[in-house]
């Protein structure tokens, strides 16, 4: 609906993208392989979380429990069926977790969703923080004791690269699925429900379901990045993937990038991983605190994020148009 | 009851927590109408238009519209079958621009096929918003923000518009376009329910009036029947000379 930039540039902008992107492995030296790979990783998550916590304005700080749900549905499916070949354990891993997500998430979305706001926010950190307990402590999820993924990438390829390139094209999935949204009419009912709820509610948009809708769309997308995150660790706990860290650096993406916007969390994880993997991460233990002088300052001086600090660069139509 | 009103309301009560908001308040809305509901403050006006819209439930009573029971239906639910509301203190959706949000409405509202472009631009130029249609809701004032209301809640293809206090605060020039405004909806062929205080605008405009007090349907009829009723003017209207 808003027209800041038209369609045709920032399509070909995407495209040049990907393709500079998707030449990153035969370029680059192996850590930077590594934290391309948690760019794209993180861009793909902040992605999915925008659904519903930009797009509709539902904050959740709690997705890591989708992360960590594929993750441990998908270990569990592959691990059930030893003798099938790599090639159709991936397929297994992201029926299993994605199928789990869904379920999960449709069950949680009627109670939850009738929070707002921080109330939201806090209840899905509660529900993070039940499934990581229920994992490590019920023996059949294995949570303390760990999963093992068998190797999935071909063995003609670096299985760094392999990872690289998944991502990529996850994260490509992803932005495309959340790009349809947007535009859509759905689209334009998550942005009234996030403007305004109950007027929503007045003009006929069906709030309830939408939010379910949405809900668990970004829970299941984020169950099956989970299941390939899980893939390129090798070997999972609990701990590695029900994570705080994720829950706060979700909304840290978009704060950064821009609140609601489509490309927002793409602009946040890229730029939060790369200062904190690259640039700061030679500074030690220093580096968490600069990482968040430097958000306390860009929330302060550019509430909006990066998106919304160009934006304000640019004349307004409406600021030219006539008073009356 | 008279089958072809679009709007009944029948025996319609509400209890808050024994406070007789509204109690047994029964009427029938024509189609093609203006009809205002006035009352001293605190008469159960607002409390009426919650109960239409679904954002009430009703302690007992009924409400149909075109012939159906929506008593207790969703709000959504009510907004698809045709009934829309522009709220007095003015709801619009603040990082949107005007034509946003009025194309917000045009997408939802009733059901059925519809053009989003064409209703949405219907909908500004009904409310003379057109030149403001690229400006972002929050910049817009008081009486600019009640167009929109209606605006957005026309874009819905509503067959009814429950219009609480359009004219509230507004100014004599800003009353008169809004009085204009609500008369345009009226010709496009919707029904219009109105709440209001400005008592020159609502005898000018209206086919009908009700008089509510206490949560009590006290008087129901043309304007100026209405007006010399000695019950509504003790009630509500003070000394005959306001009207005059």
């Amino acid at each position: 609906m808003k027209r800041s930039f038209s369609p045709a540039p920032i399509t070909l902008l995407v495209v040049a993208c990907v393709a500079l992107l998707a030449a990153g492995p035969l370029v680059l030296p192996p850590f930077y392989v590594r934290v391309g790979q948690l760019m794209l990783y993180s861009a793909g998550l902040g992605l999915a979380w925008g659904i519903l916590g930009g797009f509709a304005g539902y904050a959740s700080f709690g997705h890591a429990a989708f992360i960590g749900v594929g993750a441990f549905a998908a270990g569990l499916a592959e691990n059930s069926f030893p003798t099938l070949s790599p090639l159709w354990l991936l397929p297994l891993g992201l029926l299993a977790g994605g199928g789990t997500c869904a379920i999960l998430s449709a069950a949680v979305a009627y109670p939850i969703l009738r929070l707002r706001g921080t109330f939201f926010a806090i209840a899905m950190l509660g529900v993070s923080h039940v499934c990581a307990e229920l994992t490590n402590n019920v023996d059949f999820f294995q949570g303390s004791l760990g999963l093992n993924f068998p190797p999935i990438a071909p063995s003609a390829m670096e299985p760094a690269d392999f990872f690289y390139w998944l991502y990529l094209a996850a994260g490509l999935i992803v932005l495309l699925i959340a790009w349809q949204i947007r535009r859509s009419r759905f689209g334009a009912g998550l942005l009234s429900i996030r403007e305004d709820e109950d007027t929503a509610r007045m003009l006929g948009v069906p709030t309830e379901r939408y939010k379910r809708l949405a809900f668990v769309v970004s829970a299941v997308l984020t169950g099956l990045l989970g299941v390939l995150y899980a893939h390129s660790l090798g070997y999972i706990t609990t701990d590695s993937v029900y994570r705080d860290d994720t829950n706060l650096s979700l909304i840290v993406y978009s704060l950064l990038g821009g609140m609601g916007t489509l490309f927002g969390p793409v602009i946040g994880a890229f730029l939060l991983v790369f200062i904190t993997q690259v640039i700061l991460a030679r500074l030690l233990d220093f580096h968490l605190f600069a990482t968040g002088l430097l958000l306390v300052l860009l929330v302060l001086m550019a509430p909006g994020g990066v998106l919304g600090l160009v934006r304000s660069l640019r004349p307004r139509r409406a600021d030219i148009a006539p008073a009356e | 009851m008279n089958t072809a009103a679009i709007l009944q309301v029948e025996g319609l009560s509400k209890s808050f927590r024994g406070l007789k908001a509204i109690s047994g308040v029964s009427f029938a809305i024509a189609p093609g109408s203006i009809t205002s509901i006035i009352g001293p403050n605190g008469a159960g006006k607002s409390t009426l238009f919650n109960l239409i819209t679904g954002y009430l439930a009703p302690t007992a009573g009924a409400v149909r519209f075109k012939d159906r029971p929506i008593t207790g239906m969703a709000t959504n639910r009510i907004a698809e079958l045709g009934i829309a509301r522009a709220f007095q203190i003015a709801r619009p959706f603040r990082d949107l621009s005007v034509r946003e949000n009025v194309r917000i409405g045009a997408l939802f509202g009733k059901a059925g096929v519809r053009d989003v472009e064409a209703t949405t631009r219907r909908g500004m130029e009904l409310a003379s918003l057109m030149p403001l249609a690229d400006r972002p809701a929050s910049a817009l004032t008081v009486g600019q923000l009640r167009h929109l209301e209606v605006a957005r809640a026309i874009a819905t293809r509503a067959d009814l518009l429950l219009a609480d206090e359009p004219c509230a605060g507004l100014n004599p020039t800003e009353t008169a376009a809004m009085i204009d405004v609500l008369r345009q909806v009226r010709s496009s062929g919707v029904t219009v329910l109105l709440v209001e205080h400005d008592m020159p605008s609502v005898m000018e405009v209206s086919d009908r009036l009700l008089v509510l007090d206490a949560g009590t349907l006290i008087a129901d009829g043309p304007p100026h029947e209405v007006a010399k009723d000695p019950k509504v003017i003790a009630a509500y209207l003070g000394t005959p000379e306001v009207l005059s």
